[in-house]
């Protein structure tokens, strides 16, 4: 009986494998059609690759570039990414600015929420409230302490309606600030500025972002959420510009491990993905591989390591234990030959091509040959009291992407070299990002990524005043004295003069060691039209399209 | 009569020896060195142990050693056998150091396993009812448990770490043990020489431990010979999805893991270990083979 209920099973197997081959031999385009879910006749879906799955859709809970490639499509604020990356009009239809520079008024356009309910002022208001309401926590919160009492308030020392936002009438938004701030617009169109459905938030509380509550104002809907799996999205007719999108469905995946995903992309499984594994980048961009796929370009990122100084008893508490891991890295061994040159040693921590700013001559010892460095970071290692006999222990946290799996190993060597025993954990990218938060970590990984294109946005990652995102737990007055300066400072080369020295002060202290410069990279099907690379790496899919159908721009 | 007594003296040693016999250790003894793929076998695995306990000290290169100046190199170049992978690590301490986690997995597991299972299987075996099926459908509960989730629950709760992949795997490997084991010892237990120890006065763990166990080892050493190649499958399944071993540290699982993500650039780091995989797990399937039908030629 059992054996001819598995010859059944078997049987049913060799013909289902035997119709799988039959479909796959009927040509190229029925072959990645087959691997695609299905698409409604007459309609352009897109399957997108994202580096991980979101902890929530609320702009206000979110932190990741992962998380802002979900929300941004499905919501937007008062001025959004064109297809270059560079903010344009979006829920404002204009703005004017005080010669002062410290008031911002925006002129509202007629949006409504997907549920038809009208976009007003008010629902910025409300946001910004919610954002900056101690009670919330919110991670993201300090980015925005340009707007006048932002700080005091998020830290309950203000009520929240002392904020510096006010709704004139229901299509006039009034911002004051604490200090100039040229990069207001770039602001206006990253996730914290964005405004909530407030007839929605007060309905269903916290509940209001998941599936099934959820109202946006972009141009598409979420549809529903299998966790792990995928996020399906379908266009929202009642986007102000609905009739330039030309996508009708979207899938989202999250894919952790992009040479899986580069396989997927390769089948045509996805239409795009981002984060290539550096080291293949020059093996996909030969002629016989998929070159017409690879897109890379410059970024505003950094990838650097985190010391933990939170634990009284920690290691990096010991200035010279923390300059002597940053000497100790070589850099253009992962740059150079791992990588293939995809990506540049890092030795500040501003990416160079930031806007208006000019970084400070990198610590003295960068310029020594690394056996040099080497015999130095010992040194100072003894100083500290580690040596062969009390080597230095701990644990490096490290995302368990293909790219830290090839960088991780070698920096764990380096150190090894001189006589420090890293053991490495990879952990998903959510969980490392909490524990860095969380300050559960005692060496880490970690990624910046400008949210706008200043200098201040990587700065204030280290002042005390930016709470969890400070991830070493570094506390020094004079770098915090001197990003105070520079915020109060009108004149742009003071101010960038003011960065400058306070990136030379964080330097030399080391309470994080850079690591590269990031590029970014995607993978994109040619047949995808109206990518375009830019250097904040924002692809928003209402520009985007497929070959073959008129976009209506 | 001296006379017959002297030949007789003579004979006793030949004759005392006919009277031991062949015993059913020797018979199977016999069989297995007849069976010519389980021979071979223990010689190739007895070679494979060897080179992961001393070949580490024999090779050039430290596993976690990078040859900066030769990166991802096909084998025999640059002073490098089999090659190194994309860090410049030389493959061939690597595969050695990667074997020896993968043994060193393999046995430690079962041994978990072996110690728990038998245990808990004779108990059960042994004392039957209520106490029988409370033990068991334990087992059962512990059966409908998804594997990879344990892990994952074990590594969210505990962390990670290498000692905790032993209990894992072991934890898991040891129900399918306490099942042969009790099936075992209930039709043991009805033999005579367990009435006769029973009459005798021996107390229930003492039968167990001086009659039931010796008994059992014909099928639980069989199994053990299969056990061990499914936890080093079990070890690269973890390690496959990121939750075995920690770089620089490897596994087979691990290094086939990593060469498979770059099998068109360095098809050498997927070929060579996956090679070396393959060659131990048969080894192991055949003795286990051999061992079955040496011990129990009913099942031929």
């Amino acid at each position: 009986m059992s054996r001819l209920r598995g010859l059944g099973l078997l049987s049913l197997a060799g013909a289902l494998a035997g119709l799988a081959l039959a479909l796959a031999g009927c040509g190229g385009d029925h072959q990645t059609k087959a691997l695609r879910p299905p698409c409604p006749a007459g309609k352009v879906c897109l399957e997108l690759g994202n580096d991980g799955d979101p902890n929530s859709l609320s702009p206000l809970k979110i932190t990741g570039t992962y998380e802002d490639r979900l929300t941004s499509d499905v919501m937007m604020g008062l001025t959004q990414s064109a297809a270059n990356g560079s903010p344009v009009a979006g829920m404002a239809s204009s703005w004017e600015t005080s010669p002062d520079g410290l008031t911002w008024t925006f002129h509202l356009r007629n949006a409504v929420w997907s549920d038809g309910v009208p976009v007003t002022a008010d629902d910025f208001v409300y946001a910004l409230r919610r954002l900056m309401d101690p009670t919330q926590a919110s991670e993201y919160a300090s980015v925005l302490y340009v707007i006048k009492n932002a700080e005091a308030v998020n830290n309950g020392k203000l009520p929240v309606t002392a904020l510096g936002i006010r709704a004139v009438d229901d299509h006039t938004l009034e911002y004051k600030l604490e200090h100039p701030a040229p990069y207001l617009l770039e602001l206006a169109k990253h996730q914290t500025m964005f405004p909530v459905p407030k007839h929605v938030v007060e309905k269903w509380g916290d509940a209001w972002s998941q599936p099934g509550h959820f109202v946006g104002n972009g141009p598409f809907n979420i549809v529903s959420w299998k966790l792990g799996d995928h996020i399906h999205a379908v266009k929202n007719p009642l986007f102000y510009d609905a009739k330039s999108v030309c996508v009708d469905e979207i899938n989202y995946y999250p894919t952790y491990d992009s040479v899986a995903a580069e396989k997927r992309v390769r089948a045509g499984e996805l239409d795009a993905n981002g984060n290539i594994a550096t080291n293949r980048i020059a093996f996909l961009r030969r002629p016989d591989q998929m070159p017409a796929y690879v897109h890379v370009h410059t970024y505003l990122g950094s990838s650097y390591f985190a010391f933990n100084e939170k634990d009284p008893d920690s290691p990096f508490r010991d200035r010279r234990v923390r300059i002597a891991l940053g000497m100790a890295i070589d850099r253009d061994f992962i740059t150079q030959v791992l990588d293939h040159g995809a990506v540049d040693s890092a030795y500040t921590f501003v990416p160079p091509g930031i806007a208006n700013y000019t970084p400070p001559t990198p610590p003295i010892w960068t310029t020594w040959p690394l056996a040099r460095r080497q015999a130095a970071a010992r040194a100072m290692l003894a100083q500290a009291g580690y040596g062969p006999g009390h080597p230095l222990k701990f644990e490096l946290t490290h995302p368990s992407s293909p790219t830290a799996l090839i960088q991780m190993p070698s920096v764990q060597a380096d150190w090894k070299a001189i006589g420090v025993q890293a053991s490495l954990k990879q952990e998903d990218v959510q969980i490392l990002f909490q524990d860095l938060r969380l300050r559960a970590f005692q060496a880490s990984w970690a990624g910046w990524i400008a949210d706008y294109d200043d200098a201040m946005n990587f700065l204030y990652l280290n002042q005390t005043s930016s709470g969890v995102q400070d991830y070493s737990d570094y506390h020094n007055p004079t770098y915090d004295h001197l990003l105070d300066q520079a915020n109060s400072e009108p004149d742009g080369k003071k101010r960038a003069e003011y960065m400058r020295q306070a990136e030379a002060v964080m330097l030399a202290d080391q309470p994080i060691a850079p690591l590269v410069f990031q590029v970014n990279t995607n993978l994109v099907n040619p047949r995808i039209t109206g990518w375009v690379d830019n250097i904040v790496d924002q692809h928003r899919s209402r520009y985007l399209c497929v070959k073959g159908v008129p976009v209506v721009h | 009569m001296t006379a017959t007594l002297a030949p007789g003296s003579r004979k006793a040693p030949s004759l005392m020896e006919a009277a031991r016999g062949r015993s059913l250790w020797d018979d199977a003894g016999r069989r297995l060195i007849r069976n010519r793929f389980a021979i071979a076998s223990v010689f190739v695995l007895g070679f494979l142990v060897i080179a992961a306990i001393i070949g580490p000290y024999l090779a050039p290169y430290s596993y976690d050693y990078l040859d900066k100046t030769h990166v991802w190199v096909p084998p025999l170049t640059g002073g490098h056998l089999l090659g190194t992978d994309s860090l410049g690590r030389d493959l061939l301490a690597r595969l050695l150091s990667g074997l020896g986690v993968s043994l060193e997995i393999g046995v430690v597991a079962t041994v978990v396993s072996l110690v728990i299972g038998i245990t808990w299987g004779a108990a059960a075996g042994y004392f039957g009812g209520w106490l029988d099926e409370l033990m068991m459908r334990f087992v059962d509960i512990l059966y409908s448990l998804p594997f990879i989730f344990f892990v994952i629950l074990l590594m969210v709760t505990f962390g990670r770490n290498f000692i905790l992949m032993f209990v894992a795997i072991g934890f898991v490997q040891w129900l399918t043990m306490a099942r042969i084991v009790r099936g075992q010892t209930m039709s043991l237990k009805q033999r005579e020489f367990i009435e006769a120890a029973r009459a005798v006065g021996l107390s229930g763990g003492a039968i167990i431990g001086r009659h039931i166990v010796p008994n059992l080892l014909g099928p639980v050493v069989v199994y053990v010979t299969l056990t061990i190649p499914d936890v080093i499958l079990t070890e690269s399944v973890l390690s496959f999805l990121g939750m075995g071993v920690q770089e620089p540290l490897t596994s087979l699982g691990t290094l086939i893991s990593n060469g498979a993500t770059e099998m068109e650039l360095a098809p050498w780091l997927l070929i060579i270990p996956s090679i070396l995989m393959v060659v131990t797990l048969m080894a192991f399937n055949f003795i286990g083979d051999g061992l079955r039908d040496a011990i129990d030629p009913k099942e031929r």
